[in-house]
């Protein structure tokens, strides 16, 4: 993927395009909010990497501006501040995601994927398929080949964060996130029980084990297993 | 006494009020002679000319019906009194002749009007007279000395002139003796403040039995010093608390590290590592609480607050842990009911739901069983989790709210020990307070939240002072 990251730290900066041209993906770098807004109407990029803090600029300005402009590439919040409200005001401006520093580096190049990979969502599917997975949005059923599995239903969207990220990585804080509307991290287990259970319900009846898990990043499911 | 004219006289608010205020009372005393000195003086004048006019008219009547000789008589008769009220009295010809009376002048205008005359005894001096012309031609003058009235005003000036010196000397000496006072009072204060700042933080303003303004405004600065000498202490205890917790890892780590340099470390490195990154993470995840803790209790999030269906809340939180209670070996009911809403933070209060339910899981044997309750009344909504595991002691339930306070009991569990203190910052922030109570056997750990009024507003209490004592 082609990502631009406007980042005036240059030791987070070089870490993070070092970190994420290893994964292949090809890095433009903005040291400045004018340069960044450049790259960002000029360039062709799949996700941009925004600090909400740089020099020129102020980050949620050129958001602004991007956005007004009609470019629609997703955008990742890069913020010193946690707090609830910047989040909200990040979000307003239109941003895709929101991650606070200091941040793992798993946990941003989980999210630089999962929003490389969020395409035209206007088309809408009501069924999703991952390996021998296939889940109907509507009718809220999930089969495994064609048997039934029944889940609660914190279980199915988990299962359905997991099958809409299949074969990439989805951290532990974008799970609490995104299944149960946590932007903090209460410290607790609860996503491992649940995917504990999930993967107990989905292997039933026996077969592969679809959840992998790495271990101090996330899960990801397996799509063509 | 200072000099009067030392220039911090001059600077001094309270010697500056009394000045202008003793000032503006000599002026309002000068302003009323003013007034009065007018008043009396065109009173007695209007007087002098009524006392004029009816001895020209009693005059005229006796010429008329005696003619003149009668009135030569009545002059005469007139001058001849010793009274010190006596008029004076001349009649002139038209040529400017006196032909009547002692009244030395000049050939007088017609009508009321203040003229010289020249007194036998004193020379020249102001008369006021009534002119008017007789059947004959001749024209009678009737006047009387302004002498009189020269006196009255004389009075009337020196009284207020010496009022108003009075007042401006007793007013500079008040303002003196006020000025001092405030000076001495506020002095005292100001002298007690500047020790503070010297580094004496235990001086506090002095307070008299009076129980006036100064005595009341000294108490508050006292109740704000102990406030701020609290949190002062509060933020010297818990950086040494971070220091103290924050060494511990670091200094397994550097152990780990170092044997992993050597050599002598047995694990791969790839596991010396990954060991590294998780105690790193582990201090990380401090801080993050530790700068959650601050968020809350600066109380800036209250700005977001919205409604928040405690019951649903509770519900899904109930749901989401019953697997992982249940997998750790615990029973867990939940009794909710239905509908309380409260104005609040959502992820906040799920946040304290989380840290009772975590706190229930790891300080109770397998086996226990844990209760999650919420009900609510018109002026409170209650979150409760009870557990019948081995409790706290009474004398320790005021501190395990504490940061970074650890029971003995609980010295091999995981954790930071500030998981309480994050509740019961949550609990204030939304107005509430965090108690705790036996179960017999066990604990119940209370959170008690005022409902929200009919307008939606939260009865906000400030963060800080008091509600640290639950006040409710």
């Amino acid at each position: 993927m082609q990502i631009l990251l406007a980042e005036d730290d240059t030791e987070t900066a070089e870490f993070v395009a070092r970190g994420l041209g290893e994964l292949g993906h090809n890095v433009l770098r903005a040291r400045d909010g004018a340069d960044a807004l450049h790259f960002a109407t000029t360039e062709n990029c799949d996700v941009i990497v925004l600090d909400r803090m740089l020099p020129a600029i102020d980050g949620l300005a050129i958001l602004r501006r991007i956005r007004a402009a009609g470019v629609e590439t997703p955008v990742l919040l890069l913020t010193a501040l946690g707090r609830i409200e910047d989040r909200v005001e990040g979000l307003e401006a239109g941003a895709d995601d929101y991650l606070v520093k200091p941040f793992a580096f798993s946990e941003l190049a989980a999210r630089i994927n999962a929003l490389g990979r969020r395409r035209p969502l206007n088309e809408a599917p009501t069924q999703i398929e991952a390996g021998p997975l296939r889940m109907d949005l509507l009718a809220r059923q999930v089969w495994r080949n064609d048997t039934i599995v029944q889940l609660q239903p914190r279980e199915f969207r988990l299962l359905e964060e997991l099958m809409r990220n299949s074969d990439r990585v989805v951290t532990r804080t974008m799970l609490l996130e995104r299944v149960w509307g946590f932007h903090f991290d209460p410290q607790t287990n609860i996503v491992e029980t649940h995917i504990s259970r999930l993967r107990a319900k989905l292997n039933r009846d026996g077969g592969a084990d679809l959840i992998e898990t790495l271990r101090g990043v996330g899960y990801r499911m397996r799509g063509n297993a | 006494m200072p000099s009067l004219f030392k220039p911090s006289l001059f600077k001094s608010a309270a010697y500056r009020i009394s000045f202008v205020y003793s000032a503006a009372f000599a002026l309002a005393i000068l302003l009323l002679g003013l007034v009065l000195f007018w008043a009396m003086h065109l009173d007695f004048t209007r007087q002098l000319d009524g006392t004029l006019r009816d001895e020209v008219s009693t005059l005229l009547a006796e010429s008329r019906s005696d003619g003149e000789s009668e009135l030569a008589d009545a002059i005469a008769q007139r001058e001849a009194s010793t009274s010190r009220d006596r008029l004076l009295y001349a009649v002139f010809t038209p040529d400017g002749r006196r032909v009547l009376g002692s009244l030395r002048t000049g050939f007088p205008r017609l009508g009321l009007h203040d003229f010289t005359f020249t007194d036998p005894g004193e020379g020249p001096d102001a008369a006021r007279g009534l002119a008017v012309d007789l059947a004959d031609g001749k024209r009678l003058i009737v006047a009387a000395d302004r002498e009189r009235i020269e006196q009255i005003d004389r009075t009337i000036v020196s009284v207020f002139a010496t009022a108003f010196l009075l007042v401006l000397l007793l007013g500079a000496a008040g303002a003196l003796l006020l000025g001092g006072y405030l000076r001495r009072r506020l002095g005292a204060i100001s002298g007690a403040a500047e020790a503070i700042v010297e580094g004496e933080l235990g001086r506090r303003m002095p307070v008299s039995r009076r129980g006036d303004e100064f005595d009341r405004l000294a108490r508050s600065l006292n109740a704000m010093l102990e406030r701020i000498e609290g949190l002062v202490e509060n933020v010297r205890q818990v950086s040494s608390d971070i220091a103290h917790d924050l060494r511990t890892p670091l200094a397994r780590l550097r152990n780990r590290l170092e044997q992993a340099l050597a050599g002598t470390d047995p694990a791969s490195s790839g596991d010396v590592v990954a060991d590294a990154l998780h105690r790193v993470d582990d201090v990380l995840t401090l801080f993050a609480a530790i700068l959650r803790i601050a968020e809350v209790e600066s109380g800036e999030i209250r700005r977001t607050f919205a409604a928040v269906d405690v019951s649903a809340l509770a519900r899904e939180l109930a749901e989401s842990y019953a697997p992982a209670i249940a997998d750790g070996g615990r029973r867990f009911q939940w009794s909710i009911a239905p509908d309380l809403l409260m104005l609040g933070d959502r992820e906040l209060l799920a946040q304290a739901v989380i840290n009772l339910l975590e706190n229930a899981q790891r300080h109770t044997p397998e086996g226990s069983e844990i209760r999650l309750s919420v009900s609510g009344g018109a002026q409170e909504l209650t979150l409760m989790v009870a557990d019948d595991g081995p409790g706290v002691p009474d004398e320790d339930k005021d501190r395990i709210v504490q940061r970074f306070i650890r029971l003995d009991a609980s010295r091999t569990t995981p954790g930071h020990g500030l998981g309480l203190n994050l509740v019961s910052a949550i609990a204030r922030l939304h107005g509430g307070r965090l108690r705790f109570a036996g179960n017999f056997p066990g604990l119940r750990v209370i959170l008690e939240f005022p409902r929200s009024d009919e307008r939606g507003e939260p009865p906000f209490h400030p963060i800080g002072a008091g509600s640290r004592e639950g006040r409710s």
